[in-house]
């Protein structure tokens, strides 16, 4: 399906701020965002990246900043002569209104002719398959199919920048990993600049070209999902994005071409000294480590970095086992390993010797 | 349900006494509608049909109709004025502009209805508030008659149903999902537009339900026709009671009555099954 080409537009925030009263909204943020880029922000509820999205649609005023859309300043123009469009978490679909009416309805307010709407709208329907829908009323449409009518109805008026404010939270589990796929292949088609608001870090990772990592108003990180996954940039990063092991604060001490954690109460664990790691010898430092880089030792192994602990929980997830260990000087210690065996060959309770692969780990430091 | 919750019966006893105690008054309206007038007795005579020969004279007929146009008057009037108060009161961003509006709205709820119809004739009359300042203004030289005609009915009944309406309208446009005015914005709906096709039609069947009530509330409006109309706007209640009361004629008051409750029930149900259809059309609900 080729569609008249849509001309994406490139976004850029200029630190850009929103203050509720006396609390902070959104907090000098400034941010890139290329043409046909599909950018992410991503944070906890509260965390200001759907205030930031409702003053790039224009439903909000930033208390300072400006946003600028190809060269253009838009701070200050309405919502409706912005040409951004928008899918609502809650749809917003028009209750009034049959699929074709809402889908038209943008194309209505800019007076476009009469066959054309319908020859637009009819394309909007092929590329959504909503075939045979047209005159449906929107609360006879099943959630899927809502979803479709919002994402036809936002980018029929071909928008220079496309909303997505966390629009599959309202979906059951397999109908949203159906929708991704659908999100991925509809920005491919169109190639929309498309910002998408997300608490999922999953959704996140698997749709995005790069993620803002945001909370308390504030930009975490802003990286592509691998490196957002290798090398967070702070703990609150590391342990929002997927699972992680944080380790006790420890000292970093060079030792010829190795490094070492000195944890109180636990020993040293030994890793190659990585040059970009720029930790001076004696600096407090913080490990974080995935659970896939942690593996159960096996019988009678000899290799560095092993700790020893007791069982305390298993969480079987079908390909995979996370199973909790509670290491004496560290704390709790999740591992990941494939299948359920460990299940049976450490029982709940049962000491277990786990090796950690502290080279695969993200050192920050210790405040 | 009744048979797992036997005490239902007990919830439903109130109901039922008022049910027994209404349709018991009725049938006595009913009763008397079909009896002879004695002159010069509250007494009535034998069975009769002559009751309802007497109604088809033009001049009741007129009263119906003009009962009929002054509530669609008034029903009308209540919504143009309503609906920006209602408006206002759900949407107003500061705390106290909202509850300003809803006790000025409300208030008039519990002055009585009399009080307020009094305080109306003080407003129309001919050396009544408005008259006194147009003069003084010298915008008029002879006063404006305003009392005694339908506009001064329907400004006081409009007044008195307003309340209503707007509590009515309210509850409509605080149902309105905001996002979907955004969604109308965003692509790019003006305000006006926002409101013509999104929140007015979102609204409809609260401004149905609202047209509805005021005007069978005021079919059977008595103490402003009568204290306002002054005899001169007569509305149906006022027929009653100037049969029933001043004539005596109690029998033919019971059958002005019943007309008047068929004619009110008859306009109800046309107007529900033409509000249905064009909820229906808009598909809402």
């Amino acid at each position: 399906m080729t569609q008249t080409p849509i001309v994406p537009a490139a976004v850029e925030l200029v630190r850009v701020r929103k203050d509720f009263g006396s609390a902070v909204g959104v907090a000098d943020v400034s941010l890139k965002i290329e043409r046909g880029e599909f950018l992410t922000l991503l944070g906890p509820s509260g965390c200001g990246k759907s205030t930031l999205l409702g003053m790039i649609a224009g439903f909000l005023t930033p208390t300072a900043g400006k946003i600028v859309v190809d060269g253009d300043d838009i701070t200050g123009v309405e919502p409706y002569r912005r040409d951004i469009g928008m899918v609502f978490q809650s749809y917003a679909l028009f209750p009034h209104m049959n699929v074709f009416d809402n889908i038209a309805f943008g194309l209505r307010m800019r007076k476009m002719a009469k066959a054309e709407i319908v020859a637009e709208v009819r394309r909007a329907i092929e590329m959504m398959k909503l075939d045979g829908f047209e005159e449906r009323r929107v609360s006879q449409l099943s959630g899927g199919q809502q979803q479709r009518v919002a994402l036809a109805r936002a980018v029929v008026i071909r928008p220079k920048v496309l909303l997505l404010d966390e629009p599959l939270s309202a979906l059951d589990k397999n109908l949203r990993a159906q929708m991704q796929v659908e999100l991925s292949d509809l920005h491919r088609k169109t190639g929309l600049t498309t910002i998408f608001v997300t608490h999922d870090q999953g959704e996140a990772l698997s749709l995005s070209d790069r993620i803002v990592v945001m909370n308390r108003g504030e930009v975490q990180q802003v990286a592509t999902p691998i490196e957002l996954y290798r090398t967070p940039a702070n703990g609150f990063v590391a342990s929002f994005i997927g699972e992680i092991n944080a380790l006790p604060v420890a000292r970093y001490e060079i030792d010829g071409t190795d490094a070492a954690l000195a944890l109180p109460g636990a020993g040293r664990l030994v890793a190659p000294a990585r040059p970009d790691r720029g930790f001076a010898h004696g600096a407090q430092v913080r490990a974080f480590l995935r659970p896939e880089h942690v593996r159960p030792a096996l019988p009678d192994e000899t290799v560095a970095n092993v700790v020893r602990g007791v069982v305390t929980t298993h969480i079987y997830q079908g390909s995979h086992t996370i199973t909790r260990v509670e290491v004496e000087g560290i704390g709790l210690i999740e591992t990941r390993v494939t299948g359920a065996e460990i299940v049976g060959a450490y029982p709940i309770g049962a000491p277990i010797a786990l090796v950690l692969d502290i080279g695969q780990a993200v050192l920050l430091a210790a405040p | 349900m009744i048979q797992r919750r036997p005490f239902f019966i007990t919830f439903l006893a109130p109901a039922v006494v008022t049910a027994v105690i209404l349709a018991a008054a009725l049938f006595e309206v009913l009763q008397y509608s079909v009896r002879e007038f004695v002159p010069g007795s509250l007494n009535v005579g034998g069975f009769t049909l002559d009751n309802f020969t007497r109604i088809n004279r033009p001049i009741y007929w007129w009263v119906l109709l003009d009962t009929f146009y002054i509530s669609l008057l008034t029903a009308v009037f209540s919504l143009l004025l309503s609906y920006p108060v209602a408006f206002a009161l759900v949407r107003a961003k500061r705390d106290w502009v909202r509850s300003l509006l809803v006790s000025l709205s409300i208030t008039p709820l519990f002055t009585g209805e009399i009080v307020r119809t009094f305080s109306w004739m003080l407003m129309l009359g001919s050396d009544g508030f408005i008259n006194s300042m147009l003069r003084k203004l010298s915008l008029i030289d002879m006063p404006l008659q305003i009392m005694y005609t339908r506009l001064g009915v329907v400004v006081a009944l409009v007044q008195f149903s307003m309340p209503v309406m707007i509590i009515l309208l309210a509850t409509a446009i605080s149902h309105v999902d905001r996002d979907c005015e955004k969604a109308a914005a965003n692509l790019g709906a003006s305000p006006g537009a926002v409101f013509w096709r999104i929140t007015l039609p979102l609204t409809l069947p609260g401004i149905l339900s609202g047209i509805v009530v005021v005007f069978a509330w005021t079919m059977s409006a008595f103490s402003t026709p009568q204290l306002i109309g002054g005899g001169k706007v007569l509305m149906i209640s006022n027929l009653v009671y100037l049969q029933g009361f001043s004539v005596l004629n109690l029998p033919f008051a019971a059958t002005l009555s019943l007309i008047a409750l068929i004619a009110a029930l008859g306009s109800l149900v046309l107007m529900k099954s033409l509000t249905g259809r064009l909820e229906k059309r808009l598909a809402i609900g």
